[in-house]
């Protein structure tokens, strides 16, 4: 009968899991333990400032892949993507039209990694624009706008012209001939508003055609305005599909 | 009296905890996992593809076709068949307003949360979009003035006609300026009593003192703006009206959701076909061209 009274033998994994978990440090950061019961599970998430955006339960259809096809989430990632490789290429890039062309050809022919950075801005960005439409789709064809959800939907559709926004302003900043005359063409067409028209090109470039105003206006509106602007349009969003009682689900 | 937003809410039956996950690990995990292919597949693109970089911005050479970003050439291909104002600005508002409205029109819980909710859900969306798709390329096509190549080559080549070419009989209809070009606007005034009515179609006046630089304000230039602005707005306004008219007939409508779904697809239809066409089928002088035929020059 001793036996039974004697501590389980302590294995080395053992050990290394109460070195690593169950020291002072460790806990001081993570309050909850390992998420390796429902309790810790849960508290892990509901205690985590960037997991709480979730709740700690969710319907059993929500996590099948087709109802959502994560594009969503995606679209965020990629927003966080793209704002790491932006401020990377923050490091390498002067917005003035004698420096920005040859800061880019700077950047890759001389940067370790500067090409693959810049690839990796644009394709994400690209990428950002088809996630979001895909999104759009499929937050319409499952019905998901319906009351009590109307309106973040319409937040959706600002996210929608704010993402296209960000990445036509950011299209101009490596000053090439493909940057300059699609920033040409696309404000042309905004010049042509019945109303206001002359006056938002000239809002938008700071001048009558694209030039150096255009680019500092651009990159400022492409850094830290838009950005600002559509992080809290992203922060509503989140917040109400919460609070509109999460995805929606049939009734 | 609650709204209807806040019934929808109370009404909700009570969550079933047997038919929820915990989010850690089930979801954290597939959102970990998505967002880790995503990682591996932009890296893998990028080390493959690089960005486009063109020589540096130059004022004074103008490239040839000049295009917008991609997501916005859906807007410039509008441009070439409508008044600018339109094409650049005021369609895409009422657009966008339109789509975020949808909400608010369509108020009704029912068919919320499941793909393709309704009966007819999958019908009205392949027919809106095949048929939004196809109008929308053949409208393309006549605008390009493909029909009378096509036509002429056909003839042509056939032996019938070697000298043959687009009767002048029909060149009202070589494409949309057809409506301004084509028709012998001067010879259509009529009398009403006294007064001879039209006579100059291309500067009707308005009787708006001249306070604007517009001239068609002043005077209006009717063939002009019959094919700039008149037939393509009655376009934009009526195939839409036609595609319910006709799913109605079909009785594939039951409800605003069934609206909703066979006109937003169409609008995909319209978006996808329009992008893609001022993508890769504009090339010199915004020609319709096969992508393998489409130059830039510099000019």
């Amino acid at each position: 009968m001793a036996n039974l009274e004697r501590a389980p033998r302590r294995s080395f994994n053992d050990l290394i899991y109460d070195l690593i978990f169950k020291n002072y440090v460790w806990q001081s950061i993570f309050r909850t333990g390992y998420p390796n019961t429902p309790r810790n599970q849960m508290l892990a998430v509901a205690t985590n400032v960037f997991l709480h955006l979730h709740p700690t339960r969710i319907h059993r259809t929500h996590v099948k892949i087709t109802h959502t096809y994560c594009l969503g989430g995606l679209s965020f990632f990629m927003f966080l993507g793209l704002t790491v490789t932006g401020v990377l290429l923050m490091f390498y890039y002067v917005p003035s039209i004698e420096r920005a062309y040859q800061d880019i050809q700077e950047l890759e022919a001389n940067v370790r990694f500067g090409q693959l950075l810049r690839n990796m801005h644009r394709w994400m960005a690209h990428a950002m624009i088809i996630l979001v439409l895909l999104h759009m789709m499929r937050v319409f064809y499952t019905g998901a706008y319906k009351p009590p959800r109307e309106f973040n939907w319409v937040v959706g559709v600002v996210l929608f012209i704010l993402t296209l926004l960000l990445s036509f302003t950011g299209y101009l900043l490596p000053w090439d001939q493909l940057a300059f005359w699609a920033i040409t063409v696309g404000t042309t067409m905004v010049g042509s508003a019945p109303v206001l028209g002359d006056e938002s090109k000239f809002l938008l470039l700071g001048g009558f055609s694209v030039g150096p105003n255009a680019l500092i206006r651009f990159y400022t509106l492409h850094v830290i305005g838009l950005p600002l602007v559509i992080s809290i349009f992203m922060a509503v969003h989140f917040w109400r599909v919460r609070r509109d009682g999460g995805l929606a689900r049939p009734l | 009296m609650v709204s209807r937003a806040a019934a929808a809410i109370r009404t909700r039956p009570r969550r079933e905890r047997e038919a929820e996950v915990l989010v850690w690990p089930d979801l954290v995990f597939i959102e970990f996992i998505s967002a880790l292919i995503f990682s591996i597949a932009l890296m893998v693109l990028s080390a493959m593809v690089n960005a486009p970089l063109l020589n540096r911005a130059d004022p004074d050479t103008t490239p040839n076709p000049s295009k917008a970003p991609w997501y916005f050439l859906n807007l410039q291909e509008l441009l070439l068949h409508m008044e600018p104002a339109w094409a650049g600005v005021i369609v895409p508002t009422i657009a966008l307003v339109l789509l975020a409205a949808i909400p608010y029109w369509d108020r009704d819980t029912e068919g919320q949360g499941v793909w393709f909710g309704t009966k007819f859900a999958g019908r009205l969306t392949v027919f809106g979009f095949t048929a939004a798709t196809l109008v929308t390329s053949l409208l393309i096509i006549w605008d390009g003035s493909l029909h009378v190549v096509w036509t002429e080559n056909v003839i042509r080549g056939l032996g019938l006609n070697s000298d043959f070419s687009w009767p002048g009989g029909l060149d009202w209809f070589r494409n949309l300026r057809g409506f301004d070009t084509g028709i012998p606007w001067e010879s259509l005034g009529f009398t009403i009593g006294g007064f001879t009515m039209f006579e100059d179609w291309r500067a009707i006046p308005l009787g708006i003192p001249g306070t604007t630089t517009d001239p068609w304000l002043l005077n209006l230039n009717f063939p002009s703006f019959l094919s700039q602005q008149i037939i393509p707005v009655a376009t934009m306004v009526g195939l839409p009206v036609l595609f319910v008219v006709f799913c109605k007939g079909l009785g594939w409508i039951h409800s605003r959701r069934d609206i909703a779904l066979l006109i937003f697809s169409a609008f995909i239809g319209v978006y996808l076909t329009t992008t893609i066409v001022g993508t890769a089928f504009r090339g010199q002088g915004q020609d319709l061209k096969p992508p393998w035929d489409i130059v830039v020059l510099e000019e």
